[in-house]
């Protein structure tokens, strides 16, 4: 495989220096990415990032700009993203932002720092509502992107998967997040909309010195089955003090328990049953050929949550970039998003060869349907994506396999089906 | 050049926040030897006051009233305010422990409020929208961040001269009175209750001043502002710049959060990679030893107080620490 | 009802551990301690590093003792974890908490306990990494005692109840049958006094500072048996053990166990009233009933100036 890419990236810098006739290195254009390097799950976010960045180089750069990745931390704190994020468009001239993670941390890097700059943002993993919400509001000023859905694809299938399990009761137990909370009610809405009784729903917050109350607080409500909005640090913690009370081995859970920390914690002998979601990640041959890129690039599957989005996060920015030419604007850089996921458009993939392709087309002002990591990710008005989804699980030999694709379309009948 | 500028016009604009903040602080354990340990509770009740009552409405928050920017901004104070009164009701009469965790827990109180009420907060999703004061009739982003500053530093200076004259007025002098010698001070006919409570007020009020100008800044704000981790930055400033110094409160606060920024922008840049995860603990460990250093070897701070009156020039005590007899009968 | 009184009596077992330490150094020392909590993670990770250790030296030991999740490796382990932490607490006072007392008031202890807190917890962070670690990755299942009402208990819990206890019982002997722990109320009482009479105080400050350490430590060790352990070990007890302090009032060991079975308790119970979000707030809730019905806490000194 990592052969095969070498060559591929020689053929594609051939084609390159073919067709375009001008290498990267004669200009730097930087690029900002703010992500929280400091979080155990937000350094491959970032490593992939800067992969993607390296592979617009090698296709070429943008508009014949080497792409510089300028990597800041945000330590998940407003206050230290917003500060790299204005030093970043301040003293770095950045036009685009890539970033962040957490919604506490995008929102305000949004309202104080990108839209009134003018600067494009693109996040990989923000998934609140609330965005939406200020898109709707006139507050991104069309300057934002995130390639992962709102919670509620991810809430839709999970009532699905219930629905076909024959389950009647479930209980949720949610992170006490702005993630959290959104997946928490939408879930509930979703559950209840199949004709599931949701028995409870119980906040877990985090870094309590005990869950044992929460714990058994569901466990009084006797589910069938047990719906897990959690992150690996709590959903530990929590599940483990489940098992151990006897409570049910029927989960479904969030994209975010795709850990390997998980999996090995709770032991596979109890996650025979877990079923997971995920709103992305469709069965396309561009999501497996990132699954096989990256297990070649970093000699480790994507197992962390929110890799593919944050690849296409980057590669759909910078292939904007590249169609808005080197000297544009935020503005015009958001402006040409369009111009890169356009379904109308020539496929292409997410490598080096398909970067160069579509830069190719691009320049020539044709449009093109980049298939990534997610998909083809098309944007609405708000910047926000619908994805298909998945059920995944941990397969016999613990590796996170998935297990069934639901398109798109079926997730807007199932949404409508409940309504 | 405009991008330093720029840069430079915003990073003295959250600077100058927190130097307010600190100075509310000031108010509190320079002056009158209070121990708040929660700073975050009073900075947020500013931010959240003038959110709710300045943002924009919505349909499922009770909040959004969309006031005047300075409407807001004084509600957002009175409500700092209020809280204050309630909590030091309860706890300004304890011993400095006592008072350090019980206000601790306030901000934890707070916070959780904050994350769960999400009918008047928007709970963790936080509370977005509230239009930038003045901002469309700029127009121009670069000049709104200089006005904004030049706002933000006017405030700061009305409240540093409010507080120098506060602290040299007679209530002042009784402040630093029952900081040092509290039965003194109560032969001398003062009421220590009534004047740390009245201090303990006037301080969170400054404090939330700090937090609505922060909200405003931001234009968001959710529980994540609210971290603990703001009370302690904002105690380093304090204890960087030196207690007791209103003039060394401020630059506590330039000087820490510059060292902070730049240590996440030095070690971005030059950590290696391996290394780039574990930013984070490195700058709580630095950050951590300035404070633990300054304690030992400069326990005054870098302006120290300057005392007109009783104490002589071999004073190396930092002001507030000799809080009363009675506490100091442990071992010293 | 009964679950979350018995759940709460166990998580309670652990924190009045981890406040009996406290409740000696903030009366010894004067000073509200933030930086305490931390001796429980360093605790449970300086056992978790000795388990590691004598498991690879001695494998045969590292067996499960009847239905308990714990080995014999990690039982020597706790009381290593013990010794270490008592040392380092020392080493802690000595390099920090010692000089500012000689130079300063409480007040600034109070503020340099917070910076060490934040200093300790880093390096146990860049030491063993953000991620949860675990002593035995098998799960303990529970035994159901009852069930109507449903009761369900984990023999690991039994355990750290009853080690819990024990150890309390020791000190309990240390402090009303030997001179030590007649010079240590001596001095807590009246430290001047005590002086005069002869008792060490420097001495006594140090052997406070072990006694709490272990105590914690077994606390950190106990906690991690029957949960995980992660670097905001320590930061997560902060609350719970300072407001078991205050509800059994400061100075009182007696009364930091009581305390901490009712913080255990309460937070427990809170759920039946308050949604589950609120948690994290129940310990300062306490505080300040406790407060306001009972200044002095149950068993202290007077709280007020």
């Amino acid at each position: 495989m990592k052969n095969n890419l070498t060559s591929i990236a020689a053929l594609a810098a051939l084609a390159v220096t073919a067709h375009a006739g001008t290498a990267a290195a004669d200009c730097t254009l930087p690029v900002g990415v703010v992500y929280p390097t400091s979080v155990d799950w937000g350094k491959p976010i970032a490593e992939t990032t800067l992969w993607v960045a390296d592979m617009i180089n090698e296709a070429g750069g943008v508009d014949g700009c080497r792409v510089n990745a300028i990597l800041r931390d945000t330590q998940v704190d407003p206050r230290v993203g917003v500060d790299a994020a204005r030093a970043l468009v301040d003293l770095d001239r950045v036009q685009l932002l890539i970033g962040a993670v957490a919604s506490g941390v995008t929102i305000p890097i949004l309202t104080s720092v990108a839209a009134p700059s003018g600067v494009m943002q693109i996040s990989c993993c923000s998934s609140t509502t609330r965005l939406t919400e200020i898109a709707a509001e006139g507050g991104a000023n069309g300057l934002f992107f995130r390639t992962f859905a709102t919670s509620n694809v991810q809430a839709l299938v999970a009532a699905m998967k219930a629905q076909e399990a024959g389950y009647e009761t479930i209980t949720i137990l949610y992170k006490n997040d702005d993630w959290g909370q959104d997946l928490g009610s939408l879930a509930a809405a979703a559950f209840a909309g199949a004709g599931i009784e949701v028995k409870a729903q119980i906040a877990i917050n985090d870094d309590q010195p005990s869950y044992r109350a929460e714990v058994t607080q569901a466990l009084a409500t006797r589910p069938e089955a047990l719906y897990l909005a959690l992150y690996p640090k709590e959903g530990i913690a929590v599940v483990r003090e489940w098992i151990s009370l006897g409570g049910t081995t029927e989960f479904i859970g969030t994209n975010s328990l795709k850990s390997d920390e998980f999996r090995e914690a709770v032991g596979m002998q109890h996650l025979g049953n877990f079923i997971g979601t995920d709103s992305s990640t469709p069965r396309t041959g561009s999501a497996t050929a990132f699954v096989d890129a990256y297990t070649a690039h970093f000699n480790a599957p994507p197992s962390g949550p929110g890799l593919p989005n944050a690849f296409d996060a980057a590669a759909i920015s910078l292939l904007a970039y590249h169609a808005a030419g080197r000297d544009a604007t935020g503005a015009q850089i958001a402006a040409k998003v369009p111009m890169v996921t356009d379904p109308a458009g020539e496929p292409i993939d997410g490598d080096v060869a398909g970067f160069a392709r579509a830069m190719e087309l691009l320049s020539a002002g044709q449009p093109v349907s980049y298939q990534g990591g997610t998909g083809a990710v098309t944007f609405d008005q708000y910047g926000d994506v619908s994805a298909p989804a998945v059920f995944w699980n941990f397969g016999a030999d613990g590796a996170i396999t998935e297990i069934q694709y639901i398109t798109l379309e079926e997730v807007a009948a199932f949404g409508a089906s409940i309504e | 050049m405009i991008g330093m500028i720029s840069y430079l016009a915003f990073f003295s604009t959250m600077a100058a926040i927190f130097a307010i903040a600190v100075l509310g602080l000031n108010l509190h354990w320079g002056y009158t030897g209070l121990f708040n340990g929660g700073v975050v509770a009073f900075f947020g009740a500013g931010a959240y006051g003038t959110m709710i009552l300045g943002g924009r409405a919505d349909a499922t928050v009770l909040g959004g009233f969309g006031l005047p920017f300075l409407v807001a901004l004084a509600g957002g104070v009175v409500l700092a305010g209020m809280l204050a009164w309630i909590v030091g009701l309860l706890t300004v009469r304890l011993r400095h422990d006592y008072l350090a965790i019980s206000t601790f827990g306030v901000a934890i109180a707070f916070e959780s409020l904050t994350r769960n009420a999400e009918w008047l907060t928007g709970g963790a999703r936080g509370l977005r929208g509230f239009p930038r004061p003045f901002e469309a009739a700029v127009g121009n982003n670069f000049v709104y961040g200089l006005l904004f500053l030049a706002f933000v530093l006017l405030v700061l200076v009305l409240v540093y001269i409010g507080l120098e004259r506060l602290v040299r007025s007679p209530f002042g002098r009784a402040l630093r009175a029952i900081r040092e010698d509290e039965t003194a001070a109560r032969s001398l006919g003062k009421n220590p209750t009534r004047l740390r409570l009245t201090s303990f007020v006037i301080g969170s009020m400054i404090m939330g001043v700090a937090g609505g100008l922060y909200v405003s800044f931001y234009a968001f704000v959710s529980p994540q502002d609210l971290a603990p981790i703001l009370t302690f930055q904002i105690w380093a400033m304090l204890i960087v710049g030196g207690a007791g110094n209103n003039r060394g409160a401020i630059l506590g606060a330039f000087l820490i959060w510059a060292a902070w920024t730049a240590s996440g922008f030095l070690l971005a840049r030059h950590a290696p990679v391996a290394m780039q995860i574990y930013t984070g603990s490195i700058q709580y460990i630095l950050i951590g030893s300035v404070i633990v250093g300054m304690l030992l070897w400069r326990p005054q701070g870098l302006l120290p107080e300057r005392l007109e009156t009783s104490a002589g020039p071999d004073r190396t005590r930092p002001a507030g620490t000799n809080t009363t007899a009675t506490t100091n009968k442990g071992v010293t | 009802m009964i679950q979350h009184l018995v759940d709460g009596i166990l998580t309670g077992s652990i924190i009045s551990l981890g406040a009996i330490g406290l409740t000696l150094i903030m009366h010894m020392l004067r000073f509200a301690n933030f930086s305490y909590a931390e001796l429980l993670g360093i605790g449970a990770y300086s056992a978790l590093v000795f388990d590691r250790l004598l498991a690879a030296l001695i494998p045969f030991m590292h067996e499960k003792i009847g239905p308990l999740s714990l080995t014999w490796t990690l039982s020597v382990s706790v009381v290593l974890a013990m010794v270490v932490t008592g040392a380092s607490a020392v080493v802690l006072d000595k390099l920090v908490f010692k000089r500012i007392r000689e130079n300063a008031g409480p007040l600034s202890m109070v503020f340099a306990s917070f910076g060490v807190a934040l200093i300790l917890r880093n390096i146990i962070t860049l030491a063993f990494g953000h991620r949860a670690q675990l002593y035995s990755p098998d799960i303990a299942f529970a035994i159901v005692v009852s069930f109507d009402p449903l009761l369900l208990i984990k023999p690991d819990q039994v355990f750290v109840l009853g080690a819990a206890l024990v150890l309390m019982l020791m000190l309990h002997v240390v402090l009303t049958r030997t001179t030590f722990g007649y010079s240590h109320r001596a001095v807590a009482e009246n430290p001047d006094l005590a002086q005069v009479s002869g008792v060490r105080l420097s001495r006594m400050v140090v052997s406070v500072w072990v006694l709490g350490g272990g105590l914690s430590a077994a606390a950190g060790v106990f906690y991690g048996l029957t949960n995980q352990i992660s670097p905001h070990l320590g930061h997560n007890f902060v609350l719970p053990v300072f407001a078991a302090t205050i509800v059994g009032g400061i100075g009182s060991v007696y009364g930091a166990v009581l305390g901490g079975f009712i913080v255990g308790i309460a937070s427990g119970l809170s759920l039946m009233i308050l949604p589950s979000g609120y948690t994290p707030a129940m310990p300062f809730l306490i505080i300040i009933a406790v407060m306001l019905l009972r200044p002095h806490g149950l068993f202290g000194e007077e709280l007020h100036r």
